[in-house]
């Protein structure tokens, strides 16, 4: 086996890729080293000073090597060296040039260093910007990098331990027992690789991955600040960075999650945003515990309290974090998520829960060391403080975390619940309500404090003013409740208390905005930012709560108004409905009819489904409103039978109307038509058709068909018919008959897509020297061969909640900007 | 009441305000907690689900080939029937109401979420686990 030269391989990009792999490691691991002995000879005489630029330098060539990586791997996957597993595995050749980049993070090795590489670029940031705290911060980050490292490092400690996987691994070692990789040659035989998965062939996976795992690196610093200010004992120093990074984390963070939703709800056929899915949960859990650790922290920069439990909440974030890698990556939720993550194997499970061990050890015997220094004021807060209604949001959202972690970790905890109890433990059979029935409370209290709060101050506040102002917001609020509710027809009395909440947050933001704040551009990032909040929370309300198929089949659905028998709630899952082509169907006020498929060509391999919505106003007897949608779709995707389907969205002002195929009807097994041959002898003569009729106008030689491409001694003609459907309306198509050096005959047909009218020129008969007739071959699809099966949804006010997004981002960078122009730490009194 | 105790004030010594909410919060969410508990479902095989015909549960199986797949959208968009055997190898008919989903002819694991009615299996949800690309014998060889 060895002795095999294998021929056609290109080995130097994987070898330089990773030899680099090894030095981003060193440098990584030398820098870490060399910031903590910094650290400790703080006092000496040079400070640390030799320490200091060694550990630098190191991190510096930490960050090229990663962008050395980075090259390689691009190299390979551009280059189509399909020796590399990776540039097989995820790669091929007809792939679209901006998928080449969602290649990178498809892959676990890619979205490692995808991850190191922001770790890179925000570490040489805290190298500049750390001044006092840099040693101590860096040798938290550096180390956090060398672990990453090993999680791409591939190097075998004996035969059956394996750190990490390369990402430059080669295929024949990928797949040593197949056969083919026995012959020296096999390269000539791998010609392609296996190319996207097509559900990730979407603009969404080309930043959404990037933003998403910025959010995940952005949790790391808070982290390294904490621990620096646990380690040195200096517990005033790091606030003012650790808010504005964590302020960062949190609209980052929070961008991507939605992105994600976002790219669900565009291109996935879920038929929805949020699904409460365990890679969803997975990074939802930091974002909730990290923006409870960021107000706490500004509890503490304000009053001097809540600071252990900002400790545990920023440490937890980004522990996290390592555990939501842990859920995602390692495969055990297997059975439990939509996300189809191959796991790695029981490797890298272990690799992974002995970093977050390490992690989490550090974390606590510095918290539990520094226990007994750790700051506190014996004296209580008042109740109509600040802080004291800060910290019980806190509290909330911590809590909410919680049980969002617990249920979704049910594949990690029911092995233990089962050697308890015998039961084999599985999720909930109805995720969505299971959760909702709980969040929507923390929904309700957090709606309510993040808009109360804003009129308390910190220590103490005048009851009477802030019962007055908030009186007023609350009086509008609850008009506002009142008409929406009506309005929308929301009944379910929990959801009408978070309506008035998420309306509290929304009236009392801008109240306060306005009256409080003057409009005062840089005070205005609490308000903005909860405003922001306030407006997801009702745009999740108003689009969940009224989103309806319109899809509904309802043959056969019984009408029952008992309690709901699991049987029935299958019945109102019946979202699908058929339509076959040219009928049209009726959809909630809309009559949708599918008209026919068409294909762009060229490197986009989707089926376009044309389907025409219609909405006739009865009163006025005429078209009201008329739109096309193309959902689309691969058929038959490498690899995989059946199609993958997308949607496709109209959008209005209040509300979307979503729909998708969730099947379509297989032309080539279904579409059974012969030819059927006519003959006509004069112009003026017709041929009757299943849906209208034609008329062959005679004989011409003027062709221009772009299909057609004479050639000298050709006999072309074409025939000339008009085509008349049941409206009426005329149509004209020429199909060609060609003979070739007088031998060849060949013929160019010619069809009418939304007649399912296919046409061909069979024979040209000369009788005698003016007499001649033609065989008009016609084939008609029968219209029940060609369908497709539709889901319609609508989701009314969903741009509320993008809104809410773009407002809470936009609130964050204001409050980002505050904490960074702040430098002097003057404590508010 | 014996002499020389006195009763305390409700609110013990040293435990301040934020300590009592975090408490009671706490204690709250325990309670949610363990009301949520029931929410929490069971893997089952065919026989055990058929036990409690009302409750929908999780059944972990594989699809039987022998048995013909039957999908007609054009009768019925949300009826596909197949048969699936479970982990203890009994075997049973299901009905999915829903579309056929793709590649369940590759699937080597389909978790179906529903309830027994009689002997046929009604699901409202279907994942399956699919050969991955990482599968050895899978690599495509094109002709050169």
């Amino acid at each position: 086996m060895d002795a095999i030269k294998f021929a056609g391989e290109h080995l130097w990009p994987g070898q330089l890729g990773h030899f680099f792999v090894i030095v981003s490691f060193v440098t990584a691991l030398l820098s870490s080293i060399s910031y903590f002995a910094a650290a400790r000879s703080e006092q000496a005489m040079d400070g640390g000073k030799g320490w200091l630029t060694m550990a630098r330098g190191a991190f510096v060539l930490h960050a090229a090597s990663i962008i050395a990586i980075f090259t390689a791997l691009f190299y390979i996957i551009t280059r189509h060296l399909f020796e590399y597993h990776y540039a097989w595995e995820h790669s091929s050749r007809d792939m679209p040039g901006e998928y080449l980049l969602s290649c990178f993070w498809e892959g676990q090795q890619g979205s490692f260093m995808l991850w190191m590489f922001w770790h890179a670029v925000l570490g040489l940031i805290v190298m500049r910007t750390a001044k006092d705290l840099e040693s101590r911060t860096m040798t938290i980050i550096a180390f956090v990098q060398a672990i990453l490292a090993t999680m791409i490092l591939g190097i075998y400690l004996g035969p059956d331990i394996k750190i990490g996987t390369t990402p430059f691994m080669l295929l024949r070692n990928a797949m040593q027992n197949a056969p083919i990789f026995s012959s020296p040659d096999y390269l000539n035989f791998v010609k392609d690789g296996n190319g996207l998965n097509v559900l990730l062939q979407n603009y969404w996976m080309v930043i959404h991955p990037p933003v998403l795992f910025l959010g995940f690196a952005l949790t790391l610093i808070p982290f390294a600040y904490c621990i620096a200010a646990l380690w040195k004992g200096d517990y005033q120093r790091f606030i003012q960075p650790t808010l504005a990074w964590s302020l960062a984390g949190g609209a980052v963070l929070g961008t991507g999650i939605m992105m994600g939703g976002a790219w669900a709800y565009e291109s996935l056929n879920f038929g929805g945003y949020w699904a409460w899915d365990p890679v969803e949960n997975a990074s939802l859990v930091p974002w909730l515990t990290l923006i409870a650790g960021l107000h706490t922290l500004l509890v503490y920069r304000n009053t001097k309290r809540a600071l252990t439990i900002t400790f545990v909440l920023l440490l937890l974030t980004h522990l996290l974090v390592w555990y939501s890698t842990f859920l995602t990556r390692t495969g055990i939720l297997g059975k439990t998520s939509v996300h189809a993550f191959t796991g790695d194997g029981t490797a890298l499970t272990y690799h992974l829960l002995i970093v977050i061990g390490a992690l989490l050890l550090l974390s606590k015997v510095l918290l539990l060391v520094r226990w007994k220094q750790l700051p506190r004021i014996k004296t209580e807060e008042e109740t109509l403080s600040r802080e004291f209604w800060m910290f019980i949001g806190a509290v909330i959202l911590f809590l909410a975390s919680i049980q969002i972690a617990v249920t979704t970790s049910i594949p990690v905890w029911a092995p233990l619940a089962k050697w308890i109890t015998g039961k084999e433990f599985a999720p909930p059979t109805d995720v969505m309500s299971h959760y909702n029935n709980i969040q929507v409370w923390v929904a309700i209290i957090v709606g309510l404090l993040s808009g109360a709060i804003l009129y308390l101050r910190y220590k103490n506040s005048d009851g009477k003013t802030v019962g007055k102002r908030l009186g007023i917001v609350t009086l509008i609020s609850l008009v506002l409740t009142g008409l929406l509710a009506w309005g929308q027809e929301i009944k379910t009395w929990q959801y009408d208390i978070m309506l008035f909440a998420s309306l509290f947050g929304i009236v009392a933001t801008i109240y306060y905005g306005i009256s409080v704040q003057k409009l005062k551009f840089k005070k205005l990032g609490p308000a903005v930012t909860h405003l922001g909040f306030a407006a997801i929370l009702l745009g999740i309300l108003l689009s969940s709560y009224n989103k309806h198929a319109i899809s509904l089949n309802t043959t056969g659905l019984s009408f029952n108004l008992e309690k709901k028998t699991q049987a029935e709630t299958i019945q109102e899952n019946m979202e699908n409905m058929i339509l076959f082509r040219n009928i049209p169907v009726a959809m909630g006020q809309y009559t949708a009819t599918y008209i026919g498929d068409s294909a762009v060509g060229g490197k986009d391999k989707r089926i376009y489904y044309r389907v025409s919505f219609d909405r006739y106003d009865s009163s006025a007897k005429k078209l009201a409103e008329h739109f096309m949608l193309y959902p689309d779709a691969f058929i038959n995707p490498k690899g995989m039978q059946g199609m993958s389907a997308n949607p496709s969205t109209k959008h209005y002002l209040n509300k979307d109307i979503f729909t998708y195929i969730s099947s379509a009807a297989d032309r080539t097994k279904s579409d059974t038509s012969t030819y059927h041959t006519h003959t006509v002898n004069k112009p003026g003569d017709t041929v009757y058709l299943n849906n209208g009729f034609m008329i062959f106008n005679g004989f011409s030689n003027e062709i221009n068909d772009k299909r057609y491409i004479p050639k000298e001694g050709d006999l072309a003609v074409k025939a000339r018919l008009s085509v008349y459907d049941t409206k009426g309306q005329r149509r004209e198509i020429a199909p060609i008959y060609i003979l070739r050096d007088r031998q060849y005959i060949t013929q160019v047909d010619d069809t009418l897509e939304d007649m399912s009218l296919y046409t061909r020129f069979g024979a040209l008969n000369v009788h005698s020297k003016d007499s001649a007739s033609v065989d008009i071959m016609v084939r008609q699809t029968n219209p029940m061969d060609d369908f497709i099966v539709l889901k319609a949804l609508v989701f009314p006010y969903i741009n509320v909640l993008w809104l809410g997004i773009v407002i809470m981002v936009f609130g964050f960078s204001i409050s980002l900007g505050d904490a960074l122009n702040r430098k002097v730490k003057t404590p508010k009194a | 009441m014996p002499k020389g105790i006195t009763l305390r004030a409700a609110k013990p010594n040293g435990m301040k305000k934020t300590q009592i909410v975090l408490l009671v919060l706490i204690m709250a969410a325990i309670a949610v907690l363990i009301s949520v508990f029931g929410d929490f479902s069971s893997y089952e095989t065919f026989a055990s689900a058929a036990k409690d015909p009302k409750k929908s549960y999780y059944i972990i199986g594989t699809l039987d080939t022998t048995h013909a797949m039957h999908y007609d959208p054009k009768a019925d968009a949300n009826h596909f029937t197949f048969y699936a055997k479970d982990k203890a190898g009994t075997e049973s008919k299901v009905i999915f109401s829903g579309e056929k989903p793709r590649d369940i002819e590759k699937s080597e694991q389909i978790v179906m979420m529903g309830f027994m009615d009689g002997d046929t299996f009604h699901c409202s949800k279907i994942q399956m686990k699919c050969p991955s690309k990482y599968k050895k014998d899978q690599v495509a060889v094109g002709k050169g």
